[in-house]
């Protein structure tokens, strides 16, 4: 049992760190696909390797804390991304069976972890003691926490719904109907407010690279920089494999394929809808983003939760 | 060990491993990477050009109001998050609470649009009718 | 209606309000009319052109000085060490009137325009830096283009033109620093406060290397959280000198420098350039050059709004119109490459025509690009114009009106998105624009989202005009037979020595142009490009004023960005559209 739980420890993390790797080619070879140019095709198979190359240049490049910033804060703070976002993956049910952390507050846990990403914003572009990496954790910092809130009460659809917070009970409540039908709302609402805490084009505000060079990572160089590269990517998978869980039925699916397989086809499915919006849209205003949030995504989020009560209650009476 | 026990150390086991990952890293590239020194390498990037103030600066008021606004929401969250655990166990009666409190949450969203805290600028449609307005189109 | 009519018209509206003592007829070879007043009175009389005559010269379209030290050539002119040259634009008459102000001395001094014109600032400021002059009452005389720490004023003629003139050059770190210590930005010194009494401002550097001013340009922005409350121009990391090096190299071997004025533009600089030096020599240009300058020019015009247009995406954040734009614009350089021999700055113009006769096959592959472009267009279109992001982005930013466009100097598509039919190939036609159908589009509101809407529909007409072009091409010379049109006609040098003689001194030498002056400006890519050429009977320019669009268009950067945020003001650069080689020079 227990050698079992750390087999499945070591491969989800293995798996989702690999996966996280293999995007950054595979985005940039989709990119270029979507952008009728070739991408990285020079290293391996089809550029395939060009990642591990680039993690190779990574380690290889000067470590640098700059001599003005807050040193221990500006360290800690790229550890903080990678961390809080690996965390989360330890709530999730790939399929029966492999989960590194089958918690019955699962999904709390991920909101929570998904809070702390926040700090790694913000701390990074304070402590870079840096104009532009300031102005990027500001937004940063204002960005995610709003969308924190919406993303938390849109969620609360599906708790009510399959009546836990465990993911894997989540994910066997939807035995006969995913989610995505009844809670169509929360799905979109949680939808966006992912991309917001992912911080993906369109909702790349804090990086912004026309207006603000590199954002609140401005500063950072080496595997500090490799590791917001990373935690983006892990984001990413992240919030396609919670997408999955949530509202697509995690491994539910026909049973000539494994479940672990209809969990890895779902989420692709949604990280190719990630790098598609990327490779289409441009970035909203900062204040539009936050309009859009508190005015639109807010309201709609506790109409969600307002109707699903009301019609579980019916449903059960 | 019982089913919650376990899972808690599996997730102990787990978040260890995160960490000694991660440092490792960190740590891995702190004694790989090259070191240098020259002229500007001490200064913090400003486009080429020596900063004027610090970015140790008071700022505007508005991104404190955002937090405020976070503080409220989403703290009530957290009594959503409760109800929506407790919809069948509180039934009707939990959900006429929950009514009432979204309600307030309701009110005070109403409000904080209505005083303008969410127009943190001018759209550009808003510039466009006013300056049509003065010029009397 | 002939030029000597208007001519008398506005001179005559002159004598009637100052009288005529005060004013010196002088004429040129571009017809405007020229005339020149004293320092004392020059304010007024500019005033009065602007406000006080009936339909107003309402633009104050360039502003220079000429060093007439060494002249030879200057019969009937007035005496004169160094002369301010103003040359004002009326859109209600469609004339031009140039008001030259004699100075003497070696530090001269002259009254400040920048109470009439807001245009005034930055050009009287190039004056300063690069001859010298003093405007008196000017709210912030600096050098503009050079560094704070250069000696000497470049376009004097005693300030040498060539590097090896100058010693070696040499940057020791102490030197360095001290470069590095007059860069960093002063807020005091604009006037402007380092805090209010809720917030700090934050003073931030945007550029010189940012990834989002489209070159090394710096605008400094005083912040209060992410909103600017002002922003200073810093410009001139891109100067070369260009009008300087006119003034050593030979008209004909100018023309590749002209290229990289404005460096999108390609050869519409040298349409430029060499409708001035044509105009001064009495060159004619035969018919079939012309509409191969036509093609090409809107050639250019298309290849410089595809590159902005993947740009402007770009800078609002959308990744991909930017390699879509760049496949047609390279579908255009290849064409332009197999008519020229070169992509971005094909210096294919010549004095007189176009370098060589257009190759065989070039039909085809323009027809190809006119048949299968508009649909592509149409589909970067709605892409970028039509997306709901752009338009809240660009919607009523950055706005303008057309008054304010016409006081800051604002031509091209930036001038008719205020609504403003102004097209000098419509309403100045040069180079045979006047036998082409096209439209002038136009916008409404001056804001970045007209601008924008108003460049892509310029590609549609740029297009309309390729294909009036490929349908009928006129058969003919490529290159006029005028003795001055470089490089001389070969066919009868050797048949007697006389012509030979001509050839050889036209090679080496270079054409010897008349003396005289001359502006002709033409409608460029990014709004009106204009050579103001002064020849004093010599085989190079005496004095070269380049008039490029982007200097005015610059310089109402901040005027414009005040109020909005940092991400607005990239909407608004984007839009700007502006080269930093065509602001500097």
């Amino acid at each position: 049992m227990t050698v079992m739980g750390l087999v499945v420890i070591a491969g989800v993390l293995a798996a989702v760190i690999s996966c996280a790797a293999f995007l950054v080619w595979f985005e940039r070879r989709l990119l270029a696909f979507f952008q009728e140019r070739y991408g990285p095709n020079r290293v391996g198979p089809f550029g395939v390797f060009q990642v591990v190359a680039d993690i190779i240049k990574l380690f290889f490049k000067e470590d640098w804390v700059p001599p003005f910033s807050d040193r221990a804060v500006f360290v800690i703070a790229p550890v903080f991304v990678v961390a809080s976002v690996l965390m989360s993956f330890a709530v999730i049910s790939f399929a029966p069976g492999i989960c590194a952390a089958d918690l019955d507050v699962g999904l709390l846990f991920f909101l929570a972890m998904s809070s702390l990403g926040v700090y790694s914003i913000v701390l990074g572009g304070w402590a870079s003691n840096n104009k532009y990496s300031l102005l990027g954790a500001l937004r940063g910092a204002a960005q995610m926490i709003t969308y924190e809130v919406f993303m938390g009460i849109s969620l609360m659809g599906v708790v009510i719904m399959a009546d836990s917070f465990n993911l894997k009970k989540i994910v066997e409540a939807q035995e006969h109907l995913w989610f995505c039908v009844p809670q169509f709302l929360g799905f979109a609402i949680f939808f966006i407010a992912g991309v917001a805490e992912a911080r993906r084009i369109p909702f790349d505000l804090p990086e912004a690279e026309s207006e603000l060079v590199a954002g609140y990572h401005s500063e950072f160089s080496s595997m500090k920089f490799g590791m917001f590269f990373l935690g983006e990517y892990l984001g990413v998978t992240l919030i396609s494999s919670l997408i999955v869980v949530f509202f697509f039925g995690g491994w539910l699916g026909p049973a000539f394929l494994p479940p672990i397989a209809w969990f890895l086809i779902k989420t692709f499915f949604f990280i190719i809808v990630f790098i598609l919006m990327r490779g289409s849209l441009p970035r909203p205003r900062y204040d539009q983003l936050m309009g859009y949030g508190w005015k639109v995504l807010l309201p709609l989020a506790l109409l969600n939760l307002f109707v699903t009560g009301a019609v579980v209650l019916v449903w059960q009476n | 060990m019982s089913d919650y026990n376990l899972s808690l150390f599996y997730l102990l086991i787990y978040s260890t491993t995160v960490v000694i990952l991660v440092a490792g890293m960190i740590i891995l590239s702190y004694l790989l990477g090259g070191r240098h020194r020259e002229p500007a390498t001490g200064e913090p990037y400003e486009s080429g050009i020596l900063s004027t103030g610090s970015a140790r600066l008071r700022f505007s008021a508005q991104f404190y109001v955002i937090a405020m606004f976070f503080v409220i929401f989403d703290l009530e969250t957290v009594f959503l998050v409760s109800w929506a655990i407790s919809v069948r166990e509180t039934g009707w009666g939990g959900f006429a609470v929950i009514l009432v409190f979204l309600a307030f949450l309701l009110s005070v969203l109403v409000y904080e649009w209505r005083i303008g805290a969410f127009d943190y600028a001018v759209s550009g449609r808003e510039i466009l009718k006013s300056i049509r307005k003065a010029k009397g189109i | 209606m002939t030029a000597a009519v208007e001519h008398t018209t506005v001179a005559n509206e002159l004598f009637a309000r100052f009288g005529e003592p005060p004013f010196t007829l002088q004429s040129t070879a571009d017809e405007i009319p020229t005339l020149w007043v004293g320092k004392e009175k020059a304010v007024e009389v500019l005033h009065y052109l602007k406000t006080g005559v009936a339909k107003p010269y309402r633009m104050l379209y360039d502003l220079t000085a000429v060093d007439e030290r060494s002249r030879q050539r200057r019969e009937g002119q007035p005496d004169s060490d160094f002369t301010l040259v103003y040359h004002l634009l009326s859109f209600d008459r469609n004339e031009d009137i140039r008001i030259k102000v004699p100075l003497k001395g070696d530090r001269p001094s002259a009254p400040t325009l920048t109470g009439v014109w807001e245009s005034a600032n930055w050009y009287e400021r190039e004056v300063f830096d690069m001859f010298g002059v003093a405007f008196d009452g000017h709210p912030h005389l600096q050098r503009i283009l050079m560094p704070r720490s250069w000696k000497g004023h470049p376009l004097r003629k005693e300030h040498p033109a060539r590097a090896t003139e100058m010693g070696i050059f040499e940057l020791p770190e102490e030197k360095q620093n001290e470069e590095q210590a007059l860069l960093q930005f002063n807020p005091e010194e604009y006037g402007m406060a380092r805090q209010s009494d809720q917030t700090d401002f934050m003073f931030l550097n945007l550029g010189p290397q940012h990834p989002g001013t489209h070159g090394i340009i710096r605008i400094i922005l005083q912040l209060h959280g992410e909103e600017i409350v002002d922003a200073v121009l810093d410009i001139g990391y891109h100067h070369r000198g260009a009008e300087k090096m006119a003034e050593r190299q030979s008209w004909h071997t100018f023309i590749p420098y002209t290229d990289r004025v404005d460096y999108l533009g390609g050869v519409m600089n040298n349409l430029a350039y060499l409708l001035t030096v044509e105009k001064l020599a009495g060159i004619r240009v035969p018919e079939r050059a012309q509409v191969i300058r036509v093609m090409l020019c809107e050639f250019f015009r298309l290849a410089n709004h595809l590159l902005w247009l993947g740009t402007f995406g770009q800078d609002l954040g959308q990744m991909s119109p930017v390699f879509y734009t760049f496949i047609d614009r390279e579908r255009v350089f290849d064409i332009v490459s197999a008519i020229c021999g070169d992509r971005m700055h094909p210096n294919w113009f010549r004095i007189g025509g176009v370098a060589q006769d257009l190759p065989n096959g070039w039909d085809g592959l323009v027809r190809e690009f006119v048949d299968s472009f508009p649909k592509r267009l149409n589909e970067y279109d709605s892409l970028v114009m039509k997306n709901r992001i752009i338009k809240a982005r660009c919607i009523g930013i950055g706005c303008y009106t057309r008054e304010e466009a016409v006081e800051w100097g604002v031509t091209g598509p930036g001038l008719r998105a205020c609504g403003m039919e102004w097209d000098f190939r419509k309403k100045r036609p040069y180079s045979g624009y006047d036998r082409f159908d096209f439209d002038i589009p136009v916008g409404r509101n001056g804001d970045c989202y007209d601008r924008s809407v108003v460049r892509v529909e310029e590609m549609r007409q740029s297009v309309r005009i390729i294909k009036q072009c490929l349908d009928n091409m006129p058969p003919g010379d490529y290159k006029s037979d005028h003795p001055l049109a470089t490089p001389p006609r070969k066919e009868k040098t050797m048949q007697d020595i006389e012509t030979l003689i001509t050839h050889f001194l036209s090679v080496t030498w270079g054409p010897v142009i008349p003396h005289g002056e001359c502006f002709h400006g033409i409608e460029a890519v990014r709004g009106s490009n204009g050579y103001y050429l002064i020849s004093d009977n010599d085989v190079s320019a005496y004095r070269a004023r380049i008039r490029t669009p982007s200097f005015p268009h610059a310089q109402m950067i901040p005027y414009i960005s005040r109020g909005h945020s940092v991400a607005d003001l990239l909407a608004i650069i984007a839009s700007v559209d502006y080269v930093l080689a065509d602001i500097d020079r």
